[in-house]
């Protein structure tokens, strides 16, 4: 069981999408690169909501909110870039 | 003048004029033929018990019975709401199809088709409303550009079949399991009447589809299809495992309870009994190569 939390471990879930990656450039598109797609989206957004500790209302979300690590940080870490 | 995708085919044919009929026989009023008591008993199941997402788990022996009985309540919710966004979804495809030139064939069995899903989204969604308050939200998001073109139109009649043989696959037992309220057998047991007939047309419209596309499409672009209709089967399996139901059952560590089962392998029991039909069907059918589905 992973002992990463937070932020890191929704880089850590991720990169298990693309095991041919060791990291992921925070600008790179998430979607674009086949990281993260729409059936894997479910899945994506529990992690989040397990790390943040907060559920994410669909309504308050928009598909560009999720295209970059850096996007995903700024909106649901509540860090800037 | 392009041909159109369902070709004229006198079998198929034969069976939509026989889904045709066997519907009008069939018809009936959803919004008068269901009892809607005020409440149901919470001191009960709401779901056939080795249906649950966390039967024979590890993480649910050190779950009372109380909370069995309260898992089994919002895990149906779940359930219902799972159907009701997957019916919208197919009564959005359906719409966009019918008496084009491409679905004329079946466009009458369409009418039928869509008529019987708006009973159903109705039901479900009143069970939702009425017991749980609530109909859970579809988490689902649009990422990438929709494809189009007769991959596409394969693509969308498959996810249709495996989503109504996936959720049949519950209502069929459910329906006959006396341990449950009469209201939710009957709502079970309707649906897999109506549901029998749209997986006979979903299976003969997806052989249909794909006997068409192995003659145009090269063996990795098949190889795509396969993969892409597995995710959305690991996908499907996965939804009917809600941190939110956890959550409204007054379980702790919802999402961590959500990880142990989807790892736990009498969740992949349960979800090896649910999809072994539709594996059948998709290997017999030279749509899928082998039975495996990929991790979550």
């Amino acid at each position: 069981m992973s002992t990463v939390t937070g932020f890191d471990a929704v880089i850590q879930y991720l990169l298990t999408k693309r095991p041919d990656l060791t990291s992921i450039d925070p600008d790179l598109d998430l979607v674009e690169n086949r990281i993260l797609d729409s059936l894997g989206f479910v899945n994506f957004l529990y992690v989040l909501e397990e790390q943040t500790g907060e559920e994410i209302l669909m309504e308050n979300v928009t598909p560009s909110d999720f295209r970059t690590i850096n996007s995903i940080r700024k909106r649901f870490f509540h860090e800037s870039e | 003048m392009s041909t159109p995708v369902l070709q004229a085919d006198a079998q198929l044919q034969s069976i939509l004029d026989r889904l045709v009929s066997m519907s009008e026989r069939d018809h009936y009023d959803p919004y008068t033929m269901f009892d809607w008591p005020e409440t149901l008993p919470e001191d009960q199941y709401w779901m056939t018990p080795e249906l649950l997402s966390i039967h024979g788990t590890k993480v649910a022996e050190s779950f009372t019975e109380e909370q069995k009985w309260a898992i089994s309540k919002w895990e149906s919710v779940n359930f219902y709401s799972l159907n009701v966004d997957g019916i919208r979804e197919l009564i959005t495809e359906i719409i966009a199809r019918i008496h084009t030139k491409d679905f004329a064939l079946s466009s009458e069995y369409f009418h039928h088709m869509i008529g019987e899903e708006n009973s159903h989204m109705w039901f479900f969604a009143r069970f939702c409303l009425l017991y749980g308050g609530k109909v859970y939200p579809d988490k689902g998001v649009q990422l990438e550009m929709k494809s189009e073109g007769e991959s596409a139109h394969f693509l969308v009649f498959a996810r249709l079949l495996l989503f109504e043989e996936v959720v049949d696959f519950f209502n069929k037992r459910m329906g006959d399991d006396d341990r449950l309220h009469p209201t939710i057998r009957k709502i079970n047991a309707i649906h897999h009447q109506d549901e029998s007939r749209h997986v006979a047309f979903g299976r003969q419209i997806v052989s249909h589809l794909h006997r068409q596309l192995r003659e145009k499409l090269s063996t990795e672009e098949l190889a795509e299809l396969e993969l892409y209709l597995k995710r959305y089967l690991r996908k499907s399996v996965d939804g009917l495992v809600n941190p939110a139901a956890f959550k409204d059952a007054g379980i702790p560590n919802p999402y961590q309870v959500r990880n142990e089962v989807l790892a736990d392998p009498a969740f992949h029991e349960l979800e090896r009994k649910m999809l072994k039909r539709s594996m059948s069907f998709l290997v017999n059918e030279g749509i899928f190569t082998d039975d495996v589905l990929p991790r979550s």
